[in-house]
């Protein structure tokens, strides 16, 4: 009897101790909290070197004032008032007949002619495959209503990192021109108002020869002429710009050709 | 082949990807008027040409044109650096450039026979190469329509846009206090020039509106107390009344081919629209409502119409097919629209509207989307637009005072843009103008 009462609580003192011992309940030790990190959260700008994709947008709704709720007004548009004359009407005198004489119109005949500038043919350059891959490229969108469409494209031809200008770069090129085009605001809005002109430049920033209009073919075509005025305009404004100021020289093979795409398109929509 | 398709597929896409071309955006741009250089056109010293002083007038009326249009400004003569004959056959471009100068008129002029020979050349100082030229022959007093001419043909040149400035305004002149009022048709270039009154004053006359292809007009006069729509040949001086209607007929306007009149016709309280075949005289009703239908006006094809009507309980725009069929309601905003003209691009109606205690011009597309307000005043309706649908004119009244002072009335020119916003003098108050096509 003694022993199995000894033996009994020499097994619950065991069990007791090893349950202090192993349970983590009675463990006094503190945890071990990680470091704190700081996280500072800042916005992304606006403009980044990643290439734009331009989006239909929807029309622009109207002015504030329009926007509010419709409001029943009960007073009707007031028309001028006019007097009643009693007399009886008599025939109007003209006095002066307004003569339209007629002029006679003619063309300038003796107009000095412009002699179609021949441009010496180039050797075969290989480095050109590249221009003429792009020129097909335009060509294909001669259906100026596949334009906006097609942006999204530019993405294809993007020059790799290494040959891009950087922000600053670009920013002070666009600003040059943006300067120097005067926007023939007479233009009806038409989503394929738009002109691109590659130029070739000096390492000054000169033109290196005449600026090109992609689609060139259009100027001539009727029923075009207000994209003839805007790529006219277009033009003016690379050959007021010359030369540009050009980024720094030793960049040069990334900004020697450019194609600048004058876009009026939003301003027109008014 | 296959093999070398193969092959030559890698190195192709390398080319493309090596020497792709970057692209740079341009969407703003320089909005300052164009600047051109306007000289005065060169002759032989021919007295006749010296004493009406032809060459200094011609460069003053283009250069007005061109400005007032706001799309274009003319540079100094006193900066001009090249100034001789020689610049008519070939300027020296560098010079002109060096102005600022993106455009240079030059030109010449000899009489011949006792007409006005005018030759002009139009440069573009860039390019450096003459964009425009014509020669234009007529008597010697025509010379400021020969001035209007040619600041069309600048225009159209560089903005792509038909020329307006060959054009005549007629309008009401009024004269006299606001409760005894004389109201007469008067006539004028566009730009204020060749004034002319038109009727006496001692018939009330209202609402012109010019033929789109002839030299006449259709207003509203009144005959034994009642309105009646009228023609009258600018040309020859004749003066009729168009039908003889059981009712006032009042809003009168022309059909794009200029043959047929549309106008409102009103009876017992009712008014309703009507077209008459100008040849033949027959009227056809087009519109059948208990409510006031008016002021109607043809889209430029002939195809539609638009009207106000304020069968929806408050004034508003409507547009209907030529025949009177598929009425619809295209005002979608809040205030009362009236006095709707479709633009000759056809793509725009201009409108009058009431709304708040103001009185708006404003433009909607023909669906009645994209309403655009374009000026704000306290009393302003009746536009018309210019031939080439870039500019509306309108008229304005000024409130009188307490004393009944200080009232009057004006024409207002106003770009399309909402911008370059500008008086027309007109010697006496002015309102209900409307504006001619381009003569021919």
């Amino acid at each position: 009897m003694r022993i199995s009462v000894v033996g009994s609580v020499s097994l619950h003192l065991f069990i007791l101790l090893f349950t202090i011992v192993s349970l983590p309940l009675f463990n006094n030790d503190e945890l071990e909290m990680p470091p704190v990190i700081q996280v500072e959260l800042i916005e992304i700008a606006e403009k980044t070197n990643v290439p734009q994709i331009s989006k239909k947008k929807e029309d622009k709704k109207p002015e504030k004032k329009n926007k509010k709720e419709e409001q029943k007004l009960n007073q009707p548009i007031q028309k001028p008032k006019e007097e009643k004359s009693n007399e009886k009407v008599k025939d109007p005198s003209t006095e002066e007949k307004i003569e339209n004489k007629k002029i006679e119109e003619k063309m300038i005949q003796n107009m000095p002619v412009r002699k179609p500038e021949i441009k010496k043919k180039d050797k075969f350059d290989p480095l050109k495959l590249a221009e003429l891959i792009d020129k097909q490229k335009d060509t294909k969108q001669t259906n100026p209503e596949d334009i906006v469409e097609k942006d999204y494209e530019a993405l294809d031809s993007t020059p790799s990192l290494d040959k891009r200008l950087t922000l600053s770069e670009e920013d002070a090129i666009r600003a040059q021109f943006m300067q120097c085009w005067s926007i023939p605001l007479g233009i009806p809005y038409d989503k394929t108002m738009i002109v691109k002109i590659k130029i070739f430049l000096n390492t000054d920033g000169s033109l290196l020869k005449p600026p090109e209009v992609v689609q060139h073919e259009r100027m001539n075509k009727p029923g075009e002429k207000y994209f003839r005025t805007l790529a006219e305009s277009a033009l003016r404004a690379v050959r007021r710009c010359d030369p540009i100021k050009a980024p720094e020289a030793e960049r040069y093979d990334n900004w020697k050709n450019l194609q600048l795409n004058f876009d009026p398109r939003e301003i027109l929509r008014g | 082949m296959k093999r070398l398709l193969v092959y030559l597929f890698p190195l192709i896409l390398f080319t493309n990807i090596s020497f792709a071309i970057i692209e740079i955006d341009i969407t703003e741009g320089n909005r300052e008027p164009l600047p051109l250089a306007i000289s005065e056109f060169f002759h032989d010293n021919n007295p006749e040409i010296i004493d009406k002083k032809i060459t200094e007038n011609i460069r003053t009326v283009i250069s007005d044109d061109l400005e007032r249009s706001g799309l274009f400004s003319s540079i100094d003569d006193k900066a001009f650096i090249q100034n001789n004959r020689a610049m008519h056959l070939k300027p020296r471009f560098a010079d002109w450039r060096l102005i600022k100068a993106q455009g240079l008129l030059t030109g010449e002029l000899t009489i011949e026979d006792d007409r006005l020979r005018v030759e002009f050349r139009l440069w573009d100082t860039f390019a450096e190469k003459e964009i425009e030229g014509l020669v234009l022959i007529t008597t010697i007093d025509n010379w400021r329509r020969i001035s209007h001419m040619i600041a069309d043909k600048i225009y159209e040149r560089l903005t792509g846009e038909e020329g307006y400035f060959d054009t005549r305004i007629v309008y009401v002149a009024e004269e006299g206090p606001k409760n005894k009022r004389i109201k007469k048709l008067a006539i004028m270039d566009q730009d204020g020039a060749n004034h002319k009154f038109l009727t006496s004053g001692k018939e009330l006359v209202l609402t012109p509106r010019f033929n789109p292809v002839r030299q006449e007009i259709t207003y509203l006069s009144y005959f034994k107390n009642l309105p009646r729509v009228y023609l009258l040949n600018i040309q020859t001086g004749i003066q009729e009344v168009v039908g003889d209607f059981p009712g006032m007929t009042f809003a009168p306007r022309f059909s794009p081919d200029g043959g047929k009149i549309i106008m409102s016709l009103a009876r017992e309280g009712n008014s309703d629209l009507y077209v008459m075949d100008l040849t033949n005289r027959v009227v056809e009703r087009l519109t059948d409502s208990p409510a006031i239908d008016t002021s109607p006006s043809y889209s430029p094809d002939g195809k539609k119409i638009t009207f106000n009507s304020d069968r929806g309980g408050s004034q508003q725009i409507y547009v209907m097919d030529s025949n009177g069929r598929n009425q619809k309601r295209i005002s979608k905003e809040g205030g009362n629209y009236a006095t709707p003209v479709w633009s000759p691009r056809g793509d725009l109606i201009a409108f009058t509207k009431f709304y708040q205690g103001q009185y708006f011009i404003g433009v909607m597309r023909t669906d009645g989307s994209g309403e655009r307000l374009l000026t704000e005043n306290w009393y302003q309706e009746a536009p018309s637009w210019s031939s080439n649908g870039r500019v509306l004119i309108f008229y304005r009244e000024t409130k009188a005072n307490d004393a009944g002072d200080g009232h009057s009335s004006s024409i207002w020119s106003i770009d399309l843009t909402g911008f370059n916003e500008r008086k027309i003098i007109t010697p006496v108050d002015a309102s209900d103008p409307s504006w001619s096509k381009l003569i021919q």
